[in-house]
């Protein structure tokens, strides 16, 4: 599992968003984001980063306490130690008072032409 | 023992000054409040427990679209022990195939040329991916034996021959008959194994004679799980069903609870 120096989330919001703040859990530990900008209302982006400085286990984005937020695509930007920073895409999905969605993944294995 | 005794008492003394203040708070109570309290007690807060949600990252293509050229990438695992080569081509459509040895890959000319390679151990076929392993568990640079299976691979496919032996094909059991042999070695032979260590097997999905299994509990998160599937479940798999092909985990170790080795 590689050290993260730092992540940037992008999230677009669809039809259903939320005016509460935005959380993250970076190994069970909830936390708010860093550096925030724009909101996670209806059809708004929200952007917001953390410096981590820590190795990561896990990583999810956390719903709303109360009501439904309609995401539409999150972007994340990952700075890692001894890695090539990196940027991951996920698709359409709903969180809840109940649900987070995982937004980690390890740096891509590297490849090469043969 | 008296330094043990010593360290408990401390504790005992710390926990002390609290303690009068629930005391005169019970005392001040009626009796028959005082059976009732334990109701009364608001409950320990614990933090929620979410639900977490796996999506797939939108993966973007690794080959530039219409090329005609074959164009090959290869990508050794993390541990070395393995190299996935994905082709812009299709080399086997909607199945996959275990090649073992030189002669299992009799009539299949892709197998065939990557056996002809002295490195070259074991082969797999699936859709348009080539998996191989090697014989010499100690080199794990790959890039010298990669560049010549990137060649073999072009090879076959530029000389057009049968990739895959058509027996093979003919021959290839239905998904339920794959379902069952799998499903009936995970309850025989995998969980009852596993469940030692408080860890299950799940078969996830059957496509084609590709099988996509979960492992969870103790297996979940534990650091000896790569060793369990690839040695264990795998050479179970393959002995029980011989024509099982691809064997993909999905298991987010991430998200293990109760990892037995962690």
């Amino acid at each position: 599992m590689p050290k993260v120096n730092t992540f940037k989330v992008t999230v677009q919001t669809g039809q259903q968003g939320m005016s509460e703040p935005v959380h993250f859990n970076f190994n069970n530990h909830k936390m708010e984001f860093q550096n925030v900008s724009g909101s996670a209302e209806p059809g708004k982006n929200f952007e917001g980063n953390f410096e981590v400085n820590s190795f990561a286990h896990s990583l999810t984005l956390i719903g709303p306490e109360s009501g439904k937020w309609e995401i539409e695509k999150i972007s994340v930007e990952y700075d890692c130690e001894n890695e090539k920073p990196y940027t991951v895409q996920f698709g359409a999905i709903t969180l809840d008072e109940s649900t987070e969605v995982n937004i980690w993944q390890d740096p891509p294995v590297p490849a090469f032409d043969v | 023992m008296n330094f043990i005794k010593r360290i408990f008492s401390g504790m005992k003394q710390d926990v002390e000054p609290e303690s009068p203040a629930v005391v005169e708070e019970t005392e001040s109570s009626p009796v028959a409040e005082e059976f009732s309290e334990p109701e009364t007690e608001p409950a320990p807060s614990f933090p929620d427990v979410r639900r977490v949600l796996q999506i797939p990252a939108i993966s973007e293509s690794i080959f530039p679209e219409n090329s005609d050229a074959v164009l090959i990438k290869a990508q050794p695992s993390p541990t070395g022990d393995q190299c996935l080569f994905t082709v812009n081509r299709s080399l086997m459509n909607g199945h996959s195939w275990y090649f073992v040895d030189f002669e299992s890959a009799a009539e299949s000319a892709l197998a065939e040329a990557l056996f002809c390679l002295e490195d070259v151990e074991t082969v797999l076929v699936c859709e348009c991916t080539v998996t191989i392993t090697r014989k010499d568990k100690t080199l794990v640079d790959w890039v010298s034996l990669a560049k010549e299976v990137g060649a073999a691979i072009r090879g076959a496919l530029e000389a057009g021959e049968g990739l895959i032996a058509e027996k093979i094909i003919a021959d290839m059991p239905s998904e339920d008959e794959i379902r069952e042999g799998i499903q009936k070695v995970i309850d025989v032979e995998v969980n009852p194994g596993v469940a030692g260590h408080g860890g299950n097997i799940a078969l996830m999905a059957v496509r084609g004679n590709s099988v996509t299994i979960q492992m969870g509990g103790g297996c979940q998160g534990c650091s000896a799980a790569d060793l369990t599937l690839k040695q264990g479940i795998h050479t179970s798999f393959r002995k029980a069903v011989p024509k099982v092909g691809a064997i993909f985990d999905e298991t987010d170790h991430t998200a293990g609870l109760n990892p037995f080795f962690s």
